[in-house]
């Protein structure tokens, strides 16, 4: 029989009992949208959780200081004082780097007007801005001028400008560091987050050296790979150029590298799991779905057994009544598939809207539907329809 | 009588078939033999539990024999697995049931139009094949009409053009006027008629010696075993 036959009998059949047809493929219409909507949703947090890690810098590697040892005592992280400017200097020129900025940080009283407190003072240079992802909300950011020529500006984050009672109008006015003059050039834009990212004063790495530090090393220095993809690279990279110019042969690095690869690759293996999770989850439903053909086809089998009779009295085979049972079954589940497709995408959009990931759609996963569905009518509908094809011409025209 | 040097399309030989319960043998069918010419219309008549059943399942490849050798059309078909008796079916038998047996809620053109389905043959071809067979059945105005919409005549008129579309080497009609008033009874078998006149070989199957006598030829089954009557 040719497929066109098939499925012309298929559609008659089916439309001449709607609500039945309409519930059998309830079952794989639930299953499939159920699929869909959550291995969304699962899609959805994950990016959610990883736009906000993006929040703390786009592709943000640190490297940082090793530990001193005083004898048997280990120093903390951070305690040596083995990197200097000229490391970080060296690092620009890496490939897949695309910023770099070392950091010299100290605490100094802060005095504006009649406010004062102790703040974070940080020396860096431009490219700070970009590495960790910071936004101006007033005025400017420090430029190479500034470096170059050790000028006394600053950029104060959000939360010591609130502290201090300085705004928009207050840029261009000077502030006292450490008891000496700086002009405010610019106010950041609030990142939000843990941590203190929001409380601090940014000046040319420069300026702090000459006047509060006077040392030659840096507190950590932090770089952006130009991609995510990027950052193995770049830390192999880093440890290359860095071992080198340390002389470490031994393998005992006197420098940490920490990145957000490594927070991402958690994450992303936390939400695999969960898609997994949800994902089975859903296909019971879609199980339970394939289970409702087959129970319908099985008992379309038994109320049709007369009309296989006569269709194998007049010429029908064996594989011509199986043919035509299992394409009910495709058909079925296949238009179970697309319409649950439609509800599952138009349910994680709302999820998606109300949750605040906005809609994150995966054509893979419709692909996975449709074959899951074409399956599952499959699977159903097979054991029904050679039920029906295994059927006596003789017994099945007497049936009543 | 018909010149008996014509083909047979029908051979049997010695055919025999017997039900196996399990526990017992039940012979419904002993050795029968029979030859029916072309273009003979042929009456078997035989009461109910005769074996009249049987012998329609066999003579309509829906059965196989147990013992004996059955030629139709030339072809020995005793021997046939499922897909082959359904080729046979297909190809050379047309059925007329006494219950119609039209598929519900399909159209008399669909219903005359499925044995070309399981042929193969093209939609607009087996479309235009089946109108031509209803319309010579005086159906013409009825192509649309599911049976339901039909009267008991008009289905049996639907069922016949079913079993004439394909052209088939033997029509085979069991009981056709069972179901039908005395009228539509004449009508159908007026129509038989027609068509042995223009050279069909028809065999009819009935516990009616009434209607037997619209057939050429007839013989008599009881008790599973066949014997030649001499013709009304």
């Amino acid at each position: 029989m040719k497929l066109a036959d098939l499925l012309q009998l298929a559609l008659s059949r089916l439309s001449t009992g709607k609500l039945r047809t309409a519930l059998t493929m309830l079952g794989v219409i639930i299953g499939v949208a159920s699929v869909v909507a959550l291995v969304s949703v699962a899609q959805g947090a994950t990016k959610g959780i990883s736009d906000r890690l993006q929040n703390l810098g786009t592709n943000l590697v640190t490297v940082s200081p090793g530990f001193t040892r005083t004898g048997a005592t280990r120093g903390a992280i951070g305690s040596a004082t083995t990197l200097t400017l000229d490391d970080s200097n060296a690092l620009t020129s890496l490939s897949g780097v695309a910023a770099v900025a070392p950091q010299l940080t100290t605490n100094k009283l802060v005095v504006a007007g009649s406010q004062n407190e102790t703040a974070r003072i940080v020396g860096t240079t431009p490219g700070y801005l970009s590495v960790f992802a910071y936004q101006m909300w007033a005025g400017s950011f420090i430029n190479e001028a500034a470096i170059d020529n050790k000028l006394r500006v600053a950029v104060i984050g959000a939360t010591t400008a609130d502290n201090l009672s300085l705004t928009e109008a207050s840029v261009g006015t000077t502030i006292n560091i450490g008891g000496l003059p700086f002009v405010l050039i610019g106010i950041l834009q609030p990142k939000g987050g843990t941590g203190n990212s929001d409380d601090q004063i940014v000046v040319p790495f420069s300026t702090v050296r000459e006047l509060f530090v006077g040392s030659n090393s840096v507190s950590s220095i932090g770089l952006s790979a130009k991609s995510q993809e990027d950052i193995a690279a770049v830390t192999s990279e880093i440890t290359a150029t860095l071992e080198q110019r340390h002389n470490i042969t031994t393998g005992v690095d006197d420098f940490n590298i920490t990145s957000q690869a490594q927070l991402l690759g958690t994450v992303s293996s936390v939400s695999d799991v969960l898609t997994i999770l949800l994902a089975g989850i859903a296909s019971i439903s879609l199980l339970v779905g394939g289970i409702g053909i087959m129970n319908i086809m099985l008992v379309s089998v038994r109320e049709r057994t007369r009309e296989i009779g006569i269709r194998k009295a007049i010429g029908a085979r064996g594989r011509d009544i199986l043919s035509q049972f299992l394409v009910e079954a495709l058909a079925l589940s296949l238009a179970g598939g697309f319409i649950g497709i439609l509800v599952g995408v138009v349910a994680s959009l709302a999820i998606g809207t109300y949750a605040g990931w906005g809609f994150v759609f995966n054509p893979g996963t419709v692909v996975v539907a449709v074959g899951f569905s074409l399956l599952v009518g499959i699977i159903f509908g097979v054991w029904p329809a050679s039920q029906a094809a295994r059927l006596d011409p003789v017994v099945a025209l007497r049936y009543e | 009588m018909k010149t008996p040097s014509r083909q047979p399309i029908i051979k049997l030989e010695e055919v025999s078939r017997v039900y196996d319960t399990g526990k017992i043998q039940v012979p419904a069918l002993i050795d029968v033999n029979l030859d029916v010419a072309e273009g003979e219309f042929l009456a078997i008549v035989g009461p109910s539990g005769s074996g009249k059943s049987t012998m329609m399942n066999i003579l309509g490849c829906l059965d196989r024999p147990t013992a004996g050798l059955y030629v139709l059309d030339g072809q020995p078909v005793d021997e046939l697995d499922d897909d082959g008796l359904a080729y046979v079916r297909s190809r050379s038998i047309g059925f007329v049931f006494q219950s119609y047996n039209l598929l519900p809620r399909t159209s008399a053109l669909d219903n005359v139009a499925t044995p070309l389905m399981y042929q193969g043959v093209a939609r607009k071809e087996r479309e235009r094949r089946a109108r031509a067979a209803l319309e010579r059945l005086g159906l013409g105005d009825r192509v649309n009409h599911e049976p339901s919409e039909l009267s008991g005549g008009q289905q049996q008129r639907v069922g016949i053009a079913r079993a004439l579309v394909t052209e088939p080497a033997l029509i085979l009609a069991d009981e056709p006027t069972g179901n039908l008033d005395s009228h539509s009874g004449a009508e159908v078998l007026d129509l038989f008629r027609d068509l042995h006149a223009i050279g069909r070989t028809i065999v009819l199957i009935t516990h009616d010696t009434e209607v037997a006598t619209a057939a050429d030829r007839a013989v008599h089954i009881r008790d599973g075993r066949l014997s030649e009557a001499v013709p009304a």
